[in-house]
């Protein structure tokens, strides 16, 4: 076996950030590629529509890493259903599981794409764990 | 640009996305597999990220395991559990007339394709290095039951191939000129075929 790579970090990512409809192309950062370069993960989230199964599922993943030393942020658009983020539903299962809510940063649409960008970076290079929970669990 | 046009849709496993899944000592990546997403995303392919079974099973901080330790009831039910939770999305896809394809993870005893690892006398406390397995020519389990629960909806297998992550040594190069030969093919199949989409 290799020495372990994982960033420790991720994000819960609306399905318009990883696939994104053609108004948005241009609009919003390319996320994906300002994750990877941030090191973060991805959980993908369905798109607009019923997928209270699948929700509960990405809970239960989201649950077991919040109470294992992992960070977990939301990143979400402004002008998408619930921002695109399912939030109405998913916040109850979270909560269920007793998971604080992520941290959530908003993309928008009508501001420029370069801003944004450097603005994602940043709230994904400034969030972890308290260093106190990195030490318990990273080892 | 034809909202109704048919895209290219690939399922790719959890960890492909989220390094952070893989089994303790199994992550080759801080997050995301850039070869992977770069060569999908490259050629037109949506991604649609698959629930990561063992993750939610066995845990975050679960030991490696072989196919056989997986391939219990209580298991392959939890499976089928995530398989229900994401099959309607993998339903609208091909109803709407959609190239599906499945990027697993060869070598997984889950999310193999073409080959998981084998070792039916695996058990008890692990000791690897010194621990060996065997790679076979078969499907993980969730892949198994993934492809059962589509096919108890009426759906066409979907053609699948697996980044060779979970095969030993790990060779990034090898495995990028597999997929892309993958695509390729992929690319040549479609160009070739009539219209064999899914009746809705």
């Amino acid at each position: 076996m290799n020495a372990d790579a994982r960033g420790w970090r991720m994000a819960l990512v609306p399905d318009a950030l990883i696939n994104p409809p053609h108004r948005l192309r241009t609009a919003l950062p390319d996320v994906l590629r300002v994750l990877e370069s941030s090191h973060y993960g991805v959980l993908q989230l369905p798109p607009p529509g019923g997928h209270s199964l699948l929700l509960a599922v990405i809970a239960d993943q989201v649950a077991e890493y919040a109470h294992h030393g992992y960070a977990v942020v939301a990143i979400g658009v402004r002008g998408e259903p619930g921002d695109g983020l399912h939030w109405r539903r998913l916040a109850p299962l979270l909560r269920h599981r007793a998971v604080a809510l992520p941290p959530r940063h908003l993309l928008r649409p009508d501001m420029d794409e370069a801003a944004q960008r450097q603005r994602l970076a940043a709230f994904l290079a400034d969030y972890d764990l308290p260093a106190e929970e990195q030490r318990r669990w990273r080892v | 640009m034809d909202p109704n046009a048919p895209r290219k849709v690939a399922l790719v496993a959890n960890c492909l996305l989220n390094q952070n899944a893989k089994v303790c000592e199994g992550a080759h990546y801080r997050g995301l597999v850039s070869p992977v997403v770069e060569a999908l995303r490259s050629r037109g392919y949506l991604l649609q990220q698959l629930p990561c079974p063992e993750l939610a099973f066995a845990g975050v901080r679960r030991w490696w395991a072989v196919y056989e330790q997986y391939d219990t009831p209580a298991y392959r039910a939890h499976c089928r559990r995530l398989a229900q939770a994401i099959a309607p999305l993998i339903e609208q896809y091909l109803r709407r007339g959609d190239e599906v394809i499945l990027i697993g993870l060869d070598g997984s005893p889950s999310t193999g394709v073409r080959f998981t690892s084998s070792k039916p006398d695996w058990g008890g406390r692990p000791n690897r290095p010194e621990d060996d397995w065997e790679i076979v020519p078969r499907r993980g389990i969730w892949i198994e039951e993934l492809e059962a629960e589509l096919a108890r909806r009426g759906l066409p297998p979907v053609p699948a191939t697996g980044w060779a992550l979970d095969m030993g040594r790990f060779d990034e190069a090898g495995s990028r000129r597999d997929l892309e030969q993958f695509l390729d093919s992929r690319e040549k199949a479609v160009g070739s075929r009539g219209d064999d989409s899914v009746p809705s």
